[in-house]
């Protein structure tokens, strides 16, 4: 590994990446945050005044609902991915190789899929004239409307994160060797004791690191909710989406957006650093 | 006075697939014995612990504890402490957590688990290292905390899957001392898993020898290393000449042999009488009961007296290993204490072997 | 297993993955089935609406000329860029190379849909169109971090004595870049690749804010389809993406590993 030469090599390397990101990461949030601190204009875009008036508005009750709303839901689909994702997290860790390398490209392959098609896929399901209600017509029961509802959003949202609850647990689990589990089988233990003592409290930076993972996922969300809930009862990315596009009041969106990137970044980082201990602190012999 | 059997395996046998099966193996253990199942790796010896373990089911045979069927129970039922190759301590609980995880299990009382588990601490001297984490152990004190952790429980039999391959040659000498001096002291029996002769040798009562699935010899050190029962035996523990030779007549209770190469010899090892005249047979020599002399020496009955020349020395400082040319063409390998400064072996050299009848085994081929 | 783990773990797994695989093999299905109303299962086979998608000028734009021209121009120049970036960070040692890093791979910690708005503010603000080439600005922001990691991966399992080897053998530093390093992180760059072109390729949080009436992505074109209540055309563009990205993420898989996903 080099060490500091006369030409400084690595700067040619990773500089027109990071020149890259300063003009396309920074330099736009930059922009946001510049935004959110002017007073929205009907016929310009903002006014050279400065005010904390588009973070006030965060706090009227319309908005406050949506954030309540918005982390109401992030945590329910947090929920139900931990309930459904630990147990097939476990079953792929513990799984043959070749059934985990089918199992693991079932889980994955969705996930690259556009988020559209498999919302379109529920649509299909749940619609009025989708499968289930066709399934309830032809035994003798009423249709049922399931979609554009908070259920429906946390449905979608659940079949869309899942993946990203399994995958860290899955590397948690990974990491305990099979031995520990049987050494705590010797000693008297049944599958679920075992499961509680051993398993479970050394796979948790796995479990923090995916709910992190999918809480500040679900409270970002656009698509989604877009399509499958509907416009009153909405979540903060389609508030967003709507002010800049459709109102145009740019610097509430901008304020807007900027506190659900510090919330979410946070959350991301703290999943980060989750893992990054975890992986120190199994030093097992 | 007879000792009573405390394991009793019986026909155990392990498919895994058409072409790779393990058993069918028997063997009694007797209570308070030390027994070891040697031999090289895929023999079989972790496969019929995990057995009597309940992580592997049988396809056929059963398997005995005290008399009662134990094969039939699920793994965390059975009274068998396991400790694991590689320890499998707990992380993230500390040495008195991972001693006690089997008496909490149990629901004992708080005072009786700091009762036990400190007593079973003092055993293994690690009282001081209670409250440390495993990480911070070293190998040798995490395998004592391993071992203290099953035996807490007062398990039935004791053991081990090959505890000592992870440590380094100097520590594995200091703990194979100290597992036997645990083990007598106790007088737990033990069931001992390893690959490496010399450990079996050295903690054993009694050693089983295996080999692709199947026991070659159940014995006490002294039976396995004297009168190995096949040549597979006869090569994995110690090192032996073996010659190819056939039976061509019997003197006095011994059996005279000639090798392909033509060279006689008489051979008076016991179990030898079932052999017959005109048997091809390998004649086991050990290295170390082939004496050398310098040439002239009187020739005693008992004993056989062959010509040679010496083809290579290797010098290990502790001994001498010795390549001998036989006059018949026959090559012996020999093995002598460097116990004496001033006698000194060299290439070329022409030497006599003198082989006592008594040290020459005979197998069947 | 190794542990014995309770019966119900089986029949779960099933049932989840069929919860989870559920919408895309609907969405399959209705592709192939005669009726217009989406129904599953459908009672007939035919390509009807895989004509109906090439025959469509909107779709064909957005699949061809839109989503695969930028995909393809992300994956080439994610990849150069991500694999040069990953080599100054781990062939090197510099002051702050942990927080270079961490910086290189913060897109993936920024929620889509608010870099999307950050950037389309930021496009607005310079008063520059939307374009292919917005789209690919932004693209290039979140593949980069998959080429990088992917490279990293490589990188770090290469035996560093390897070039040095090499140049006590008389290679420049260069030359064995090119000789020695390069063809081993073969694996590591393809798979980078094919991360970015799927990336970008079935983005929508990004395309929903940068796109323009010339530079409608296929995803975006099929998202307003659903709002406007369209016909299985969408179903046929949508099983076109998914055989697509199945074939991509099948290749990743033999030549590499897909754990570095998340």
């Amino acid at each position: 590994m080099e060490g500091a030469r006369t030409r400084p090599i690595w700067a040619f390397l990773t500089g027109p990446y990071a020149v890259f990101l300063l003009f396309l990461l920074l330099v736009p949030f930059a922009n946001v945050a510049m935004y959110s601190i002017h007073p929205y204009s009907p016929t310009k875009v903002f006014l050279p005044e400065l005010t904390l008036d588009n973070y006030r508005k965060i706090f009227d009750l319309y908005y406050v609902r949506l954030f309540g709303r918005t982390l109401r839901l992030g945590l329910i689909t947090t929920a139900v991915c931990v309930v459904l994702g630990y147990p097939l997290a476990y079953f792929l860790a513990r799984a043959m190789p070749r059934v985990q390398a089918l199992c693991l490209f079932l889980l994955i392959m969705p996930l690259m899929v556009s988020a559209v098609i498999r919302v379109f896929g529920w649509i299909v399901i749940l619609g009025r004239k989708g499968l289930v209600n066709q399934a309830l017509v032809a035994l003798g029961l009423e249709p049922v409307k399931l979609l554009y509802s908070e259920t429906a959003v946390v449905i979608g949202l659940v079949n869309i994160f899942l993946p990203f609850m399994v995958l860290p647990i899955m590397a948690s689990i990974e990491r305990i060797p099979p031995s520990l589990e049987e050494a705590a089988q010797n000693l008297g233990a049944n599958w679920y004791q075992m499961f509680r003592r051993t398993i479970l409290p050394l796979s948790l930076p796995g479990l923090i690191s995916g709910c992190l993972l999918v809480y500040s996922l679900s409270i970002s969300a656009f698509v989604t909710p877009a399509l499958m809930g509907n416009a009153r009862e909405r979540m903060a990315g389609q508030q967003i989406y709507d002010e800049v596009l459709v109102s145009f009041n740019w610097p509430v969106a901008s304020s807007l957006a900027l506190t659900l990137v510090l919330l979410t970044v946070g959350l991301m980082f703290c999943a980060l650093f989750a893992t990054r201990h975890a992986s120190r602190r199994e030093t097992a012999p | 006075m007879p000792r009573s059997v405390e394991l009793e395996v019986c026909e155990l046998t392990k498919r895994y697939s058409p072409q790779v099966s393990v058993g069918p193996i028997s063997f009694e253990v007797y209570e308070g014995e030390f027994f070891s199942l040697l031999g090289p790796s895929g023999c079989g010896k972790t496969t019929t612990l995990r057995c009597i373990a309940g992580f592997e089911g049988l396809s056929q045979g059963s398997i005995k504890l005290h008399g009662e069927r134990l094969d039939d129970k699920p793994p965390h039922r059975r009274d068998v402490g396991l400790v694991f190759q590689n320890y499998a301590l707990f992380p993230h609980l500390t040495v008195f957590d991972n001693i006690a995880f089997g008496l909490r299990l149990r629901r004992l009382a708080k005072s009786a688990i700091a009762d036990r588990v400190g007593r079973v601490l003092q055993l293994v001297d690690l009282a001081e290292m209670a409250a440390r984490f495993p990480a911070q152990l070293s190998g040798g004190q995490q395998q004592r905390v391993a071992i203290a952790r099953s035996l807490v429980l007062e398990p039935r039999i004791l053991m081990f899957d090959e505890p000592l391959s992870n440590l380094d040659f100097k520590l594995r000498i200091q703990m194979r001392e100290e597992l036997r001096n645990l083990q007598r002291r106790l007088g737990k029996t033990s069931i001992y898993v390893t690959h490496d002769q010399t450990e079996a040798l050295a903690l054993s009562d009694r050693i089983a020898v295996l080999s692709h699935g199947r026991i070659e010899q159940i014995g006490t050190p002294g039976e396995i290393y004297e009168r190995p029962a096949t040549a597979f035996v006869a090569e994995f523990i110690g090192s032996s000449n073996m010659l190819r030779a056939r039976i061509v007549g019997d003197v006095d209770s011994a059996k005279i042999v000639v090798t392909e190469a033509g060279l006689r010899l008489c051979c008076r090892a016991e179990s030898n009488d079932m052999l017959d005249d005109g048997a091809d047979v390998s004649v086991l020599l050990r290295p170390e009961r082939v004496h050398i002399e310098t040439p002239g020496g009187a020739a005693v009955p008992g004993q056989n007296r062959v010509a040679a020349r010496i083809a290579d020395v290797t010098y290990l400082g502790e001994d001498l290993h010795l390549s001998l040319d036989l006059v018949s063409g026959d090559l012996l390998r020999a093995s002598l204490k460097n116990a004496n400064s001033t006698r000194t072996w060299t290439p070329a050299q022409a030497v006599e072997i003198v082989i006592d009848a008594a040290d020459i085994r005979l197998l069947r081929r | 297993m190794s542990a014995r783990a309770p019966r119900l773990l089986l029949p779960f797994v099933v049932a989840a993955y069929i919860g989870l695989l559920a919408p895309l093999v609907v969405v399959v299905a209705v592709s192939f089935g005669p009726s217009a109303a989406f129904e599953f299962p459908p009672r007939g086979l035919t390509l009807h609406w895989f004509e109906a998608f090439f025959a469509s000028k909107a779709f064909v734009t957005a699949f061809f000329r839109v989503s695969l021209l930028v995909g393809l121009l992300s994956a080439a120049l994610a990849t150069v860029l991500g694999t040069s970036a990953a080599l100054g960070l781990v062939r090197f040692r510099f002051f702050g190379r942990e927080a270079v890093e961490t910086f290189f791979l913060a897109p993936l910690l920024v929620p889509e849909i608010l870099l999307g708005a950050a950037l389309y503010l930021f496009y607005a603000r310079l008063a520059i169109q939307a374009s292919i080439w917005t789209l690919l600005w932004g693209h290039l922001v979140i593949c980069t971090p998959y080429v990088i990691r992917s490279v990293t991966a490589g990188l770090v399992g290469q035996d560093p004595r390897l070039e040095e080897a090499a140049m006590s053998l008389g290679a420049t530093r260069v030359q064995a870049f090119f000789k020695v390093t390069l063809p081993l992180l073969r694996s590591s760059l393809l798979s980078g690749a094919i991360f970015a072109f799927i990336i970008s390729f079935s983005d929508i949080n990004l395309a929903l804010f940068l796109s323009g009436p010339e530079s409608t992505s296929l995803p975006v074109h099929i998202f307003s389809q659903i709002q406007w209540q369209g016909d299985p055309t969408i179903a046929a563009a949508s099983s076109l993406q998914i055989v697509i990205i199945g074939m991509l993420i099948l290749v990743v898989q033999r030549i590499f590993r897909l754990r570095f996903v998340v």
